[in-house]
């Protein structure tokens, strides 16, 4: 085994570790430690991304990429699935960003969760969830993506039904883990479309006979696969329609949201289909059906994001809008500027997160934004660092998330055609993401101070003896998990501070690493995963480039600037365009009615044929007629034959005598 | 080395009558004994068995009524090594699991309990058709007792069900096999109900279709599948749980090893013609068996549905005819037995928690003094709804390919139950373990005797899960040599150079 | 002499012992009529083992005469133990294993 395998290996199994020694020995440790021992076991898994890094840089251009072989895991009958991972730039990428951004993650609840009773269970969790996103962008076959695709999926339900005993969360949780095994049966069956045609589930030999597999463009099969393999795409990366399940999963603890947002979980569907893209390419249907989607998503997240009054539930659609954005970059061949963007995504919704957890904390556990205001002296650390990563998420230069988001419109100006229309989509969107991001900044941080505002900044931070659960109003049961009245604030607590002062710097560099026409970073080093790409590092003309750049700045800036008029200078205006558009503002409300909709085309027909058939059918024909039917054949047959058991011995006797004489009579006749 | 399946097959028999000798204490003890050794020769079958063979290992071939053709032969090879393991680790699981409990008559609960080994090991092992029968029909002979005497309310009723419902399949088979060895006879100079000699001597056409009905009625009947399902609920809730466990997670795989071993070779051309119906049999039993679990509240039968889902998918891949199908149905069958008989015998444990209560109506919360219970049955859940990452995946996974090779749209509207297990599955555990506590539930941990039963299946779990490998290395000649050319549609496959 | 009139004695004896078991209700005198009609199948065996002059029908007859000892004393336990539970001795009410 080479040292780069070898890398690739510890950095997988240092979080599985971590998993089972938490879960194991967890609650025999001192209090804390169960903190320290999962974030040293995601340091020791950055430590080993770092080394792949390195050996895999050392490695000429064309052999960056290696398969590390475990063992036979199910091969037999022509399936070749083995435990295999395959180490390349784009993997190599992932896990970089993974098990960084989780390391600071992990840092961060040290202390946030400090109060809570499932502490021990959370670390246990969180690792295994960090595993699992891990094997799924580092796996060497399809089978092996699939299933770190559905623990990516488990290790979210558990986490998002962290707090058990809250119906809400049980329920979120159920929702998010059924529409995500949804997602993994799209990738099996799309699976097995490419299998049917190219005979292998290993990604280079797949990708290697693409071509003899599929000779024509968007062949049939391959369109239904990659469709299929879009599906699962979207319900892991929340796109429309599959995405109800992630504002439902604000749920969990808030550092799981930023877990999820962030580092894990909904960027899996980006890598998929950058991973898929020889693929994606040969069917370039399925790529737009990518993109478009890709493109309404963000839209509907963005005006949805704007009517929402809880804190978490805006940063949610929020990611989903950014998510959008990736999506629809990947699909339309703007690889290396869609995984940069998942970078510095994970830059600025982790910190975005991490300041919401910190001044939900400061509010007790409320999220609800109407109740917030005026934080802004009571909380200094956090509105620097909630104003850096609401200014990378608008896109204001030169913070990162405007050089990322500005490279996928570029490139997708650059194709020209219809993909104007998202392109010009794109930019609405971006419009939208200053509006909503600065609503929030605005309403929780400017204005009045609110009572817990002024008590924070007299020293007392609030905490709340009797927590209820805003969406039923009942009592939470703190006994098991929920946090004690306790909560951590980022200026109080050391790990809280250094994890979002790393992230804000990072939110604030990222960016330069892809400068257009300054610095390609990142284009050279994923360009041996993009090798056969014909859409790869495409150079988009000056003037497109410069147009873009400020086009893109002075959308952020008019955003900022609408939402800042909107919200602090004339907040009658908010009312009455409220009034005005009702029905908008209403659908906006109530997230474009999606959770309706599923009900009603999906969860209420299922039960309803369930209950159906528990009640009709299983009754009347299952019960009745085939087995009331079978045993009421043989039943009849016997009560016919008892009749003759009359119980009289002397009749008996007499049916025994008048046989032998009839059969004595017989023998006389005979013979 | 030889080692003699017979020693294997009566052994249970031997202490279950040891037991009835010896005093009523001491029977339990007894029978435990017996199915400890009956796990280390399995254990021993699985080591030696030599997976480059095709063939049947290990033969014992002994003439027993030479007037009839019937010869008491058995043997092991792909499709039943596994079985046979699975058979002896819930044996011995649910005979610990009993040894922790009083029963009334113990003397003649082990020795029914053993006797129901025999006969099951009988069925799996037997290589000759009549000898199959025998046992095969033998087996409901304990479970009738074991069911109506020790069972729960209403087992009177039930029991007579199940006997009755079940008789009239196994009468179907009689018929059908004695026929099967009659006509098999005709232009050959002896009567042979040998498998290998049978599936020399291939029947025309019109008979092997009625035949081949009757066969499937009895095992579709045992399995059970939809619409034959109608004795499993009453059967379900009578039976005591160790029993059911055993119940659902062996017999019905015994008639699911019935359609391998008897319908594919034996009747190679009414397989071809009736399988789609069986298909859509098998399609039907997942997507109802699913749809009603996730409506009863009752937990035994929500395990119940679950299983006739999942012998649905088990179905599903013994008539995609082709290897894979094939490959993860024997897979399939080892799992959801592995992973049906902890879930019921937790399903005694979070009754025992909640007054006796088996409606999850009157569970939930158990998890929070209960954390070794909670990771348990999560795993176990996890397993039973497939998640990929568990051996039941990969089984699902080659179902599904098979099936997806032969006819696309079954395997497409077949992954619906997919997404259905995951919510009946989450939404047992949810209800059960999670939410408020309802209001008789005691939450507390299990106890060392309950984790000894529950934490070595567990651990099989999941170390299969690791390396399923180990099953599919050991059934693929056996599999590759059963479909053959006559049998298999569509094009042959290659390995692939690793 | 003739062995028809052995036979002939034979049938006599049987038919009585035939008419008695189906009129009467007595267990006791059942268990008599029955002794009577083994009997008298012991003479016709005896008598056409003396016309054929071998041992065999003798052999029968004996086994017959042991069969029946055994079958009085099972009967008339059972008899007794009736009596001791106070049921009646009566056949036709003693008809609980009707179908």
């Amino acid at each position: 085994m080479s040292l780069l395998e070898l890398f690739a290996w510890m950095t997988l199994l240092f979080p599985l570790a971590g998993t089972i020694v938490i879960g194991l020995n967890g609650r025999r440790l001192p209090r804390r430690a169960a903190g320290y021992a999962g974030t040293a076991a995601l340091g020791l898994s950055f430590a080993s991304a770092i080394g792949a890094l390195v050996k895999l840089q050392a490695l000429p251009h064309e052999k960056r990429h290696v398969v590390a072989v475990a063992w036979d895991y199910a091969y037999s009958a022509g399936v070749d699935a083995q435990l295999s991972l395959l180490v390349d730039p784009l993997s190599v990428f992932m896990i970089l960003v993974v098990a960084g951004v989780s390391t600071l993650i992990h840092l961060y609840s040290i202390s946030y969760l400090d109060s809570d009773e499932g502490y021990v269970r959370f670390f246990a969790f969180l690792n295994f969830f960090v595993f699992s996103m891990l094997l799924l962008v580092l796996a060497g076959n399809f089978l092996i993506l699939i299933i770190g695709w559905a623990f990516v999926g488990a290790a979210s339900y558990m986490l998002i039904s962290f707090w058990y005993r809250r119906t809400t969360a049980t329920n979120a949780g159920i929702k998010a883990f059924v529409i995500n095994v949804l997602g993994d049966v799209g990738l099996v069956l799309g699976t097995f479309f490419i299998f049917k045609h190219l005979g292998t589930l290993d990604y280079l030999k797949a990708f290697e006979s693409v071509k003899e597999g599929f000779p024509q463009t968007n062949d049939g099969d391959l369109v239904a696969g990659c469709i299929l393999l879009l599906v699962g795409a979207f319900a892991k990366s929340a796109q429309v329609p599959l995405h109800t399940w992630l504002p439902d999963a604000m749920e969990g603890p808030t550092p799981v949201s930023a877990l999820i947002h962030a580092a894990t979980m909904v960027t899996a569907g980006v890598y998929l289909i950058a991973r898929m893209h020889p693929l994606f390419e040969q069917a370039p249907i399925a790529a737009d059906v990518g993109a478009i989607v890709g493109c309404a998503t963000l839209l509907i997240a963005g005006t949805t994001a704007l009517a929402q009054t809880d804190l978490k539930r805006v940063i949610a659609y929020s990611t989903m809008s950014q998510i959008g954005y990736m999506i629809m970059g990947v699909s339309a061949g703007a690889y290396a500027a869609g995984l940069f963007h998942l970078m510095t995504h994970a830059f600025f919704k982790a910190l975005l997160f991490m300041a919401a957890g910190s001044l939900i904390a400061a509010m007790a556990g409320n999220q609800n934004l109407d109740r917030m205001g005026g934080f802004r002296r009571a909380l200094p650390f956090t509105y620097g660092c909630m104003t850096i990563g609401g200014l990378a998420l608008a896109g204001v230069p030169p913070f990162s998330g405007f050089f990322s988001k500005d490279e996928i419109l570029l490139l997708i100006g650059d194709r020209g055609g219809w993909f104007w229309i998202l392109y010009v989509a794109g930019y609405v969107g971006a419009f939208l993401t200053g509006l909503y991001t600065f609503r929030m900044i605005f309403r929780a941080f400017w204005g009045e101070p609110v009572p817990e505002a002024r008590e924070l900044e007299e020293g007392h931070l609030h905490h709340a003896e009797v927590h209820t659960n805003p969406a039923t109003g009942e009592v939470e049961d703190t006994a098991v998990g929920f946090p004690g009245p306790e909560h951590h604030i980022a200026e109080r607590e050391s790990t809280m501070t250094i994890a979002m002062g790393t992230l804000a710097v990072l939110a604030v560099v990222g960016g330069f690493l892809q400068i257009p026409q300054v610095t390609h970073v990142i284009d050279h080093f994923l360009e041996p995963t993009f090798e056969g790409s014909a859409l790869y590092a495409r150079e988009p003309s000056g003037g497109l480039i410069a147009f873009g750049l400020v086009l893109g700045a002075l959308v952020a800036f008019a955003g900022i600037g609408t939402a800042y008029y909107v919200w602090v200078k004339n907040p009658a205006i908010a009312v009455s365009v409220r009034e005005r558009f009702a029905a908008l503002y209403k659908l906006f409300l109530n997230k474009w009615y999606f959770d309706e909709l599923i009900a009603m085309l999906v969860v209420r027909p299922a039960l309803w044929f369930g209950a159906w058939a528990q009640q009709t059918f299983e009754r009347i024909f299952v019960n009745g007629l085939l087995v009331g039917g079978s045993t009421g054949v043989v039943r009849a047959g016997s009560s016919a034959v008892r009749a003759a058991q009359t119980g009289f011995l002397r009749y008996y006797a007499l049916l025994i005598v008048v046989g032998m004489v009839v059969l004595a009579f017989y023998f006389l006749l005979a013979s | 080395m030889t080692l003699h399946l017979s020693i294997m097959l009566w052994l249970p028999l031997a202490f279950g009558v040891l037991g009835l000798l010896a005093p009523p204490k001491v029977a339990g003890r007894l029978a435990l004994l017996g199915t400890v050794l009956v796990l280390a020769y399995a254990i021993v079958y699985v080591v030696d068995f030599d997976s480059s063979m095709a063939g049947l290992q290990h033969v014992t071939d002994e003439t027993w009524i030479g007037e009839l053709g019937i010869s008491y032969k058995l043997g092991v090879d792909g499709l039943n090594l596994f079985l046979v393991l699975l058979t002896a680790l819930l044996w011995f699981s649910c005979t610990l699991w009993a040894n922790f409990k009083d029963w009334e008559k113990p003397r003649l609960f082990y020795f029914h309990l053993a006797l129901a080994q025999t006969s099951v090991l009988g069925a799996l092992l037997a290589q000759d058709l009549a000898l199959f029968v025998v046992f095969f029909d033998l087996m409901l002979v304990p479970f009738f007792f074991l069911t109506g005497i020790w069972g729960g309310a209403g087992r009177v009723q039930a029991t007579i069900k199940l006997v009755i419902y079940t008789l009239v399949g196994s009468l179907l088979m009689l018929t059908a096999a004695i026929a099967t060895g009659v006509l098999a006879a005709r232009g050959n100079p002896s009567l042979s109900f040998a498998f290998s000699d049978l599936a020399q001597r291939t029947l025309g056409e019109s008979s092997q279709q009625w035949i081949f009905l009757f066969f499937a009625a009895a095992f579709l009947v045992k399995m059970p599948a939809f619409p034959l399902h109608g004795w499993m609920p009453d059967g379900y809730r009578a039976m005591p749980l160790p029993v059911l466990a055993l119940f659902s997670g062996v017999l019905s795989k015994v008639a699911a090893y019935g359609f391998l071993r008897v319908c594919l070779p034996l009747f190679p051309d009414a397989t071809q013609q009736y399988q789609t119906l069986l298909l859509l049999i098998a399609l039907a039993s997942i997507l109802y068996g699913s749809a009603m679990a996730f409506t009863t509240t009752e937990t035994r039968l929500i395990l119940g549905y679950s299983s006739v889902a999942q012998l649905g998918f088990i179905t599903l891949g013994i008539f995609a005819l082709n290897a894979q199908g094939a490959q993860g149905a024997i897979l399939q069958a080892f799992n959801h037995g592995l992973v049906v008989a902890p879930a019921f015998l937790i399903v005694a444990l979070l009754a025992a928690r909640s007054e006796g209560s088996e409606d999850i109506r009157d569970m939930g919360g158990l998890a929070m003094r209960a954390p070794a219970l909670a990771a348990l049955f999560l795993i176990v859940t996890f397993a039973t709804l497939a998640m990929p990452g568990s051996s039941n995946f990969v089984g699902e996974f080659y179902i599904l390919l098979g099936v997806f090779q032969e006819k696309l749209v079954i395997a497409i509207v077949a992954s619906a139950g997919v997404v259905m297990a995951a919510f009946y599955a989450l939404r047992l555990y949810i209800t059960t373990m999670h939410n408020r506590t309802g209001p008789e539930v005691q939450s507390r941990e299990i106890e060392l005797r309950d984790g000894l039963v529950l934490v070595p299946l567990v651990l099989a779990i999941l170390a299969l899960a690791l390396y399923p490998q180990f099953a599919l290395t050991r059934s693929e000649p056996t599999v590759t040599s059963i479909m053959s050319p006559g049998t298999v549609s569509g094009s042959g496959w290659t390995r692939y150079g690793p | 002499m003739d062995i028809g009139w052995y036979l002939a004695a034979s049938a006599l004896i049987f038919a009585i012992g035939a008419g008695g078991v189906l009129t009467r209700r007595s267990p006791l005198v059942i268990l008599l009529c029955l002794e009577l009609m083994l009997n008298a199948a012991n003479l016709a065996l005896i008598a056409f083992a003396r016309m054929h002059g071998n041992a065999e029908g003798q052999i029968f007859a004996i086994i017959v005469m042991v069969v029946a000892a055994c079958e009085v004393t099972v009967g008339l336990g059972v008899i007794v133990a009736m009596h001791r539970r106070r049921l009646p001795i009566d056949v036709d009410e003693l008809r609980e294993l009707q179908g």
